[in-house]
């Protein structure tokens, strides 16, 4: 091994990762590390408004929540509400990055137009939503109408039956550009060996997608599933503004729930315990799928 | 004479009317001469906002005595800052854009007002009151947190009787609507601040649909459904004969439930403090909404207050038996297609007797009339609460709420005499802002009004467990009202119970 | 593949159809920024033909375009003036991105670089701190605000802002860092410079594209954020979607306002996307395609 080689196997090992990763470390500890534990905390304490402090309540909040239909309902919501909402926009943004990587005149404005729905608020673009799907002044209900999907007697927001598709509408309109987005960097990095071969070979478009694309893309799809499926268990904007969780408790999401527990009713300890199994969940169900698709950074 | 000429004799006529130079008689009768009846006033747009700035600009100022007094007493206090947290009514309004500068500058003080839809004052107020911070030196208190908060605000009197240096002259604490101080601000023996604006549910109809079917005002509950019924079925779909505000989950529904119950004779709670809207007054309430319900628009049940206000101003339905709040919006014409042709009466008498205070239970008070009214009190964690109660007794004075209800839309004052006020009065022409239903809302507060119980768990059972449940069944969810009432029976019972 | 014309024609027929789809309710949305209140509640909707007013503008933005004389009160409206919260979104976003830029470039040159045990499992419990319900998250945020003075402060809601974009950043920046060949840090290893000069004069140069796209992203997240700029500010400041909220009154929701300031808010964030669009749409892969 040349003198040189030496020096910089020295160099690198010594390179000791912590002074770069501190400042990361540190804001993380701090804002979230220390917000768990209070969580934690909090959990075993309620909140008594005659006393305006926390009493230590042992693990009533915990055999509570397991006794309460309200939360398991809104479990189901949010399960329901996370697996539609990813599969559509999984499908819908592969298909449109397809569509748009492309490099004919124009496609470019075609992508920039798209990212456009990502820098509208959400809480504004439930709002919007609540405004076009208004069964009486809205020009999405009145399209509807008109081609005959709804009629005027079934107001989207306020059926049982399509309330949490109005409102899945709204959040599938929003992030389906940000898949796109994820899809065609991916689209756009890959090689273009296995192309020509298949070329060559005489594959027909629907060959190539499925024997080359989809695997190629396959650690794309599952980053993209990872970052959006978090967002999507926490769902509350879209459904705090749009139906308040109704009809009933048909799009009562486990983010609004423990939300209201928590700034409603002032139950602080209860809210953190719904939340703390928002958290497992997530954990669970990313790590488990993290192992499965073996992704690796 | 030109159209200029006339809108400017016009805004001098009014102007002398206004500082009470001429009567009410020679007014009406000069501006009869320019064409333009009461009904007629202000109907064409730009007209209508040049009306409303010339009359009013030159007459409303705060008086002299009253900033004269705040500078006076404010003295020690100059360079406070005061912050209060409010929902986005039309008082809170008027004070933020408009007569704050007046304030702040007589007393060297600075207001602060951060305005919110009403949950979320009730967030924040929640949070200041636990975390005792005293980041808000003045809660805006809507009628059902009454109850939680009553401890952790000053009670107005003993804050007159306490610090006699710092009570505002003629300020006449007993000039507030009694029945008001009852509904809103009184919890037990204590007065949780002092009533700050009073949306009350009034019945609003359209003149001209109702001269075309041959109706008039309704009588009865029952007549106003027939009426409903009619113009449903001869107008519909373009036009309903009722509207509501029916979005599930969301205080409103509750507020139109509690309409149509004590309308029946019924109540929320009897004396033994247990839920009845399961008995049988409760559930002929039901029957009847049910059926109203089938003469409004089908978006009800996705509309606050919000939807069913745009409902009526955008001529979709005739009638609404709602917030009086929203009549002088309905009257502006740049926002809505209504104006003019709106009408306020009294709500119909209920069908059966209201039951009275003793026969219901946490001081419920059964009336058609619901009332959705605030107070506004010093919070007791203030670091200046001295500073804030000067504040506090300008925002609610006379002079002040007269300027509010001129300038800020036409609200319902809280104040007995200022319902008298010639500026008041001077402002009943069709227009933005009109005062034109304020005598129905005064009648309405003496007569028909009808509060909420006050109880700890109120902002829960009215924000949530009722108004999911009747969501619920509006949507299908139980096989009938009596399972769905006998539902929220058990559901109250058992929060009440703790 | 060699496309025939009529499916190159079919295909940019398809791509503007879906993408105007898309473009569609915002073209309502900002229509309805220019309607008065009675064309914005016209049944049937209308789409196309309204007659343009600026008034939702000038009440939000306190400007005359000399169109209509103001009216001082809007009735159950009020005080609709909001161009100082627009200059709040600004400061924080572009304060709190240059935070978390500043902050993840660092980290995710030495997750790119200098390889440690468990530095797979480093990278996981960075991603699970965005899992945290941001609901959770604010109430101890509000305690702790309350005892360092931060509620209400730009430095408050600037270090939630930074802090909720980490994860995302690291992960993004570290996928840019890893596309540099390794053989240019030891290159320069060699020659005697030190690994925060390598940092600083080489590497950073050339991932700028990328550190611009992240940069986006997190002004985008900072832009649109809700919940914590709610709980963590009182009067001082606001941003835009919090203060939208206000124009939800006891009497009815100003729409028209509310477009207004909503179109308005659309084009800062849309002119940083613009100008990053080839980054962006090269880097978000986070990292994935590498091994």
């Amino acid at each position: 091994m040349t003198a040189a080689a030496i020096r910089l196997r020295r160099m690198v090992s010594s390179d000791h990762p912590l002074p770069w990763l501190a400042p990361l470390i540190a804001m993380l500890v701090v804002f979230t590390v220390y917000p768990l534990i209070y969580n934690i905390w909090l959990s075993f304490h309620e909140y008594a408004p005659f006393k305006r402090s926390l009493v230590y309540v042992g693990w009533e909040n915990w055999a509570q929540l397991m006794a309460d239909e309200r939360f398991w309902a809104s479990l189901s919501v949010t399960f329901t509400y996370f697996f539609v909402v990813l599969t559509v926009e999984l499908v819908l943004g592969m298909l449109l990055a397809l569509l748009l990587d492309s490099d004919e005149p124009g496609f470019g404005l075609l992508r920039a137009l798209l990212t456009l729905t990502l820098v509208v608020p959400p809480a504004i673009t439930g709002m919007m939503f609540l405004l076009i799907q208004d069964p009486e002044f809205g020009v999405l209900s009145y399209l509807l109408e008109r081609i005959g999907v709804i009629d005027s007697t079934t107001p989207i927001l306020a059926t049982g039956s399509t309330a949490l598709f109005g409102v899945m509408l709204a959040d599938i309109w929003q992030w389906t550009p940000f898949m796109v987005l994820i899809f065609l960097a991916g689209l756009r990095s890959l090689p273009p060996e296995p192309y020509e071969a298949a070329m060559l070979d005489g594959a027909s478009g629907l060959q190539v997608f499925r024997r080359i694309t989809l695997p190629l893309m396959s650690k794309v799809i599952a980053v993209a599933v990872l970052i959006r499926g978090i967002d999507l268990f926490r769902v509350f904007d879209y459904v705090f503004v749009m139906t308040s969780g109704g009809p009933g408790t048909a799009t009562y999401t486990v983010s609004l729930y423990a939300w209201q527990q928590t700034f409603s009713f002032i139950k602080w300890g209860y809210g953190a315990t719904i939340s703390l199994v928002t958290l497992a969940l997530i954990l669970l169900i990313a790590n488990l799928f993290i192992w499965r698709a073996k992704v690796r950074w | 004479m030109r159209e200029q000429d006339r809108k400017r004799y016009l805004a001098d006529l009014t102007d002398r009317y206004v500082k009470r130079r001429i009567g009410r008689r020679d007014f009406m009768r000069a501006a009869g001469k320019l064409g333009l009846g009461l009904g007629a006033l202000g109907l064409s747009r730009p007209f209508g906002g040049n009306f409303i700035r010339t009359a009013e600009a030159a007459d409303l100022k705060p008086s002299d005595e009253v900033l004269a007094w705040v500078k006076d007493v404010s003295k020690p206090f100059a360079g406070t800052t005061l912050k209060l947290a409010t929902e986005s009514t039309p008082p809170s309004n008027a004070i933020n854009s408009q007569l704050k500068p007046y304030f702040e500058q007589a007393s060297g003080m600075t207001v602060e007002i951060e305005v919110l839809p009403l949950e979320q004052v009730l967030q924040k107020m929640t949070l200041d009151i636990a975390s005792q911070l005293g980041t808000y030196d003045l809660y805006y208190i809507d009628q059902s947190w009454a109850a939680s908060v009553s401890r952790d605000v000053f009670d107005p009197r003993e804050q007159l009787a306490g610090k006699p240096e710092l009570a505002m002259p003629d300020y006449n604490i007993d000039d507030f609507l009694p029945a008001l101080v009852d509904g809103i601000a009184k919890y037990e023996d204590r007065w949780v601040g002092v009533p700050y604006d009073i949306p009350i549910f009034i019945m609003m109809y359209r003149r001209d649909i109702y001269e075309e079917m041959g109706f008039s005002a309704p009588k009865s509950l029952d007549e106003y459904l027939t009426q409903a019924r009619a113009i449903t079925k001869e107008k519909g779909p373009d036009m309903y004969g009722a509207t509501g505000q029916m979005k599930s989950g969301h205080y409103s529904l509750e507020c139109d439930w509690t309409a149509w119950l004590w309308g029946h004779g019924g109540s929320i709670f009897n004396a033994d403090e247990k839920f009845t809207g399961n008995d049988e007054r409760g559930l002929e309430a039901m029957a009847y909404w049910d059926e109203l319900y089938k003469t409004m628009p089908p978006g009800v049940t996705g509309w606050t207050w919000d939807g069913q206000g745009q409902s009526v101003a955008q001529g979709v339905a005739a009638t609404m038996m709602s917030w009086g709040e929203f009549f002088p919006y309905f009257d502006d014409p740049s926002a809505t297609k209504v104006s003019g042709l709106m009408e306020a009466v009294r709500c119909p008498p209920p069908k059966h007797p209201l039951r009275t205070v003793e026969q219901t239970g946490f001081g419920e008070i059964p009336g058609v009339g619901h009332q959705g009214g605030s107070s506004l009190a010093v919070s007791k964690n203030s670091k200046h609460p001295d500073a804030a109660w000067i504040f506090m007794q300008w925002a609610t004075s006379f002079d002040t709420q007269v300027l509010i209800t001129a300038l800020g839309g036409g609200t319902g004052p809280t104040r007995e005499s200022v319902y008298d006020d010639p500026r008041i009065i001077a402002n009943r022409r069709v227009g933005p802002g009109t005062t034109r239903h304020l005598d129905v809302v005064r009648e309405t507060i003496a007569n028909d009004m009808g509060s909420e119980p006050d109880l700890p768990q109120w902002a829960e059972l009215s924000n949530d467990t009722i108004p999911v449940r009747l969501g619920k069944y509006f949507a299908g969810d139980y096989g009938s009202a009596k399972e769905a009432m006998d539902d929220i029976a058990r559901a109250v019972d058992k929060i009440v119970a703790g | 593949m060699v496309q025939s014309n009529a499916t190159r024609t079919l295909r940019i027929l398809l791509a503007w159809a879906v993408v105007l789809l898309f473009v569609f309710p915002l073209y309502y949305w900002v229509t309805v920024a220019f309607k008065d209140a009675r064309e914005i509640f016209d049944t049937p909707p209308n789409v196309w033909i309204f007659s343009p007013t600026m008034k939702n503008f000038e009440e939000v933005f306190g400007i005359s375009f000399g169109f209509v004389t103001q009216r001082e009160v809007l009735p159950g409206g009020g005080n609709f003036y909001m161009a100082p919260r627009l200059w709040d979104s600004i400061v924080i976003a572009v304060l709190s991105t240059a935070l978390a830029v500043a902050i993840s470039t660092v980290a995710a040159y030495a997750l790119s670089r200098l390889p440690f045990r468990g530095r797979h499992h480093f990278v996981a419990w960075v991603l699970s701190t965005r899992m945290m319900p941001p609901v959770a998250v604010a109430i101890p945020m509000f305690f702790i605000y309350k005892d360092f003075g931060l509620l209400d402060t730009y430095t408050g809601v600037i270090l939630i802002h930074a802090l909720m974009n980490l994860p995302l950043a690291v992960l993004l920046l570290k996928s840019f860092f890893d596309d540099i060949p390794q053989e240019i840090d030891e290159s320069a290893v060699i020659d005697g410079a030190s690994r925060w000069l390598i940092f600083r004069r080489v590497i950073l140069p050339m991932a700028k594209g990328g550190i611009a796209a992240t940069a986006v992203l997190c002004f985008i997240f900072s832009w649109t954020e809700f919940l914590f700029v709610l709980t963590l500010t009182q009067t001082g400041l606001k941003t835009v979607p919090v203060v939208s909220s206000s124009f939800v009154t006891s009497t009815g929701t100003a729409w028209g306002n509310m477009a207004a300031l909503g179109a308005a808010a659309m084009v800062p964030a849309f002119i940083f996307i613009l100008l990053v669009q080839r980054q962006l749409v090269r880097g978000l892969t986070l990292g994935s395609l590498k091994q």
